[in-house]
């Protein structure tokens, strides 16, 4: 690993801003709430991917229920998994945009003018 | 050679020549290796995201997805819905985390975390094999696009496209590179979109429908040669003329009737079909459109574990391939990173949805591809299928080929540029700009060679074994190395070898062509159930066994990794390895 040339004091890997970082409430409240919100998410994506498949295998005679046309079940609930993706891809940015970056300038603001 | 062929030439030299040009004024922009290799992170979202698309879209999602759809219907959305899923597993747990780190490819990340120079070569070798069976399915779908087109030899396709990749990548890095993959996607999104919208107004207007009790029909006169063996399965009893070995009986311009039942013809014959004739289809695949349109139709009892294994590896895969990783670093800041991850599941999505209409379509218009079992060129014969050899058709026709080469050119570039980059780091020892270019020649020439020598796979399978590889060494490694403060460089150095190795295995297996029956074979050809959760464990088991060799100073690098960028902690050093004297 070679060494960065441009070091300020807030980049410095190791010092006391990152322990104060470290020991803040805010943020281990911070890092609770990024990973409360990642891992039920990717929980749900995951049940819903086992569940589509199962049922694709179990549950045949409604997936082949028709809808509309060549619409059958099988095929809208497939189609709707690319919907599914790209929803919760927009759901996380949008959180994380909402949610973490703000409490991190927050956290970042704080720790710059403590004493 | 015909007209036509002549036009689908000129088509492709002129994606060719518009990516070397678009690269070349990219050249201008370049101050020193850093730029060269991560294009100085200057480049905004929409390009970016358009640029990570086109190079992730890559033979298997032009050609090869809409094959598997054409042959097994709703089964194969699986493909699609994987491939766009694993970018999800990539941004939630891999993207900024691995942003923050400052490495921007895993042999990088791995030195970062664990400090052990010998899991960095380890990490440098998968990197390359990965790479390299990535490029051989682009490199045979060129070949394949070139003999579909034209009819010249299948050879020249693979080593026109990795001549053009090759010295792509040594006029212009990673800076034009992006530009041209930005370029290449809108090419390869047109040359998909328009021939299906057209495909979609005739079909609209000709009544044709999904709803036979048959197989398809034949709606002319068709005479499909077989490259290599089938075994076709009849439903009703059809007549044909047959010249080759058919049933193990030698015909010559022979009129045959088979009756309903199996009937297998070796490589070299060539079928003569009458018009209205019910298509014969490769033996396995769903017949009429009701089972084509039902999820698992066959009732095979270990269906179920492939898909989920299936599943695993792309879900899994995406984030261990070295292209797409580096990508994200092109990105100004982690917000950006994010932002960019949405536009591109959008041009994802949008692409895929388009591949799975051209599937469906190809069952009505090129049925006799399911006899020959070359699904792949479905999307290549479409046009002329749907329209005629008229100028429009063949006009859509050099369209369509002239976007599977954008798309061979912007995957191998993307690979070509990921490996030549970790062999002139740890191979070559050297961070001068020299040490890449030869590195490239390396990188281009090794896949060529190999994809003229083995068989060719279905492109949709071929890059699902690799995305098993990419999860079964790159994901564990990753995904602990991340969130868990205890993995250790021995426990991740085993974690990888035994997945590279169990992957590896398979995946030479099913080069090899060989192939067993029940849930051995399924297994071979998708190995990631088996070989994801040996690897994580063994990493999780031996870093336990060697907790005392945990490396110093793990919670700070560990909360260098989560703290998000706004906090400042992260230092901002893009590819500072390689980072050496000006080029």
């Amino acid at each position: 690993m070679s060494t960065p040339q441009h070091r300020t004091p807030q980049q410095r890997p190791s010092g006391p801003l990152y322990e104060r970082v470290q020991a803040s409430q805010e943020f281990r409240a911070l890092r609770r709430r990024l990973r409360r919100f990642v891992f039920p998410m990717s929980a749900l994506f995951l049940a819903w991917y086992v569940a589509y498949v199962l049922v694709a295998c179990y549950a045949q005679p409604f997936m082949a229920t028709k809808l509309a046309g060549n619409f059958t079940v099988g095929l809208v609930l497939g189609l709707l998994q690319f919907a599914s993706t790209f929803v919760m891809t927009t759901l996380y940015v949008r959180f994380a945009g909402r949610s973490i970056d703000p409490a991190a300038s927050a956290i970042r603001d704080q720790l710059r003018y403590a004493p | 050679m015909t007209t036509a062929g002549l036009i689908v030439i000129a088509a492709m030299v002129f994606a060719a020549i518009a990516s070397a040009v678009i690269g070349a004024y990219g050249v201008r922009a370049r101050r020193s290796t850093s730029d060269f290799v991560v294009a100085a992170r200057t480049v905004r979202p929409v390009a970016n995201a358009a640029a990570i698309s086109g190079e992730y879209l890559s033979a298997a999602s032009f050609l090869g997805v809409a094959g598997l759809i054409l042959r097994d219907g709703v089964d194969a959305l699986w493909y699609p819905v994987g491939f766009a899923a694993g970018y999800l597993a990539l941004v939630f747990f891999v993207v900024a985390p691995l942003r923050r780190s400052g490495a921007y490819a895993v042999p990088d990340f791995a030195e970062a975390r664990l400090h052990s120079p010998m899991l960095r070569r380890l990490c440098t070798a998968v990197v390359v094999i990965i790479g390299w069976l990535y490029l051989l399915p682009q490199l045979q779908g060129a070949g394949l696009t070139l003999t579909t087109a034209t009819g010249l030899p299948y050879w020249l396709g693979a080593v026109a496209a990795a001549v053009v990749v090759v010295g792509t990548v040594l006029i212009g890095g990673m800076r034009s590179v992006t530009f041209v993959q930005a370029f290449q996607y809108w090419l390869k999104f047109s040359a998909l979109a328009i021939p299906t919208v057209v495909a979609l107004v005739y079909f609209f207007g000709d009544h044709r429908t999904f709803n036979h009790p048959a197989p398809p029909t034949l709606t002319h006169q068709t005479t499909v040669w077989i490259h290599t063996g089938v075994t076709l399965q009849v439903t009703r009893p059809i007549t044909l003329t047959a010249t080759g070995r058919v049933d193990g009986v030698q015909a010559s311009g022979t009129t045959l009737r088979w009756n309903p039942g199996l009937h297998s013809v070796a490589d070299g014959a060539v079928l003569e079909f009458p018009a209205g004739t019910t298509t014969p289809v490769v033996e396995g695949a769903p017949a009429d459109d009701a089972t084509w349109l039902l999820p698992n139709a066959s009732g095979d009892p270990y269906s179920l574990l492939g898909i989920y294994s299936l599943l695993l590896a792309t879900f899994l895969g995406t984030m261990g391939l070295p292209h797409v990783l580096v990508r994200f670093y092109t990105n100004p800041d982690g917000r950006a990173a994010r932002r960019t991850a949405v536009f591109v599941l959008a041009l994802i999505g949008i692409f895929y949805l388009a591949v799975t209409a051209v599937g469906a379509l190809s069952r009505l218009y090129t049925p006799q591809l399911l006899i020959s079992g070359e699904t792949d060129a479905a999307v290549l014969l479409l046009p002329q299928a749907v329209l005629g050899s008229g100028p429009l058709g063949v006009g859509l026709g050099a369209v369509v080929a002239a976007g599977a080469w954008a798309t061979f050119l912007a995957t191998s570039s993307g690979l070509v540029v990921s490996v030549a980059g970790v062999l002139a780091a740890d191979v070559f020892s050297s961070r001068r700009t020299g040490a890449f270019r030869m590195a490239t020649v390396i990188g281009g020439a090794v896949p060529l060679v190999l994809s003229l020598l083995v068989t060719r796979m279905e492109f949709g399978e071929a890059v699902a074994l690799v995305f098993a590889m990419a999860a079964s060494t790159f994901c564990p490694l990753l995904v602990l190395g991340i969130w868990w403060r205890g993995l250790t460089a021995a426990g991740a150095a085993a974690g990888v070898a035994v997945g590279g190795v169990l992957a590896g295995g398979a995946i030479g297996l099913s080069l090899a062509g060989i192939t067993q029956p029940g849930w051995i074979g399924v297994l071979m050809l998708r190995p990631a159930l088996v070989s994801v959760p040996a690897a994580a464990l063994t990493m999780l088991v031996v870093s336990l066994f060697t907790a005392s060799s945990r490396p110093a100073g793990v919670d700070q690098l560990l909360l260098r990794l989560h703290a998000p960028e706004r906090l400042g902690l992260s230092r901002d050093r893009p590819a500072e390895r390689l980072r050496g004297p000006a080029a």
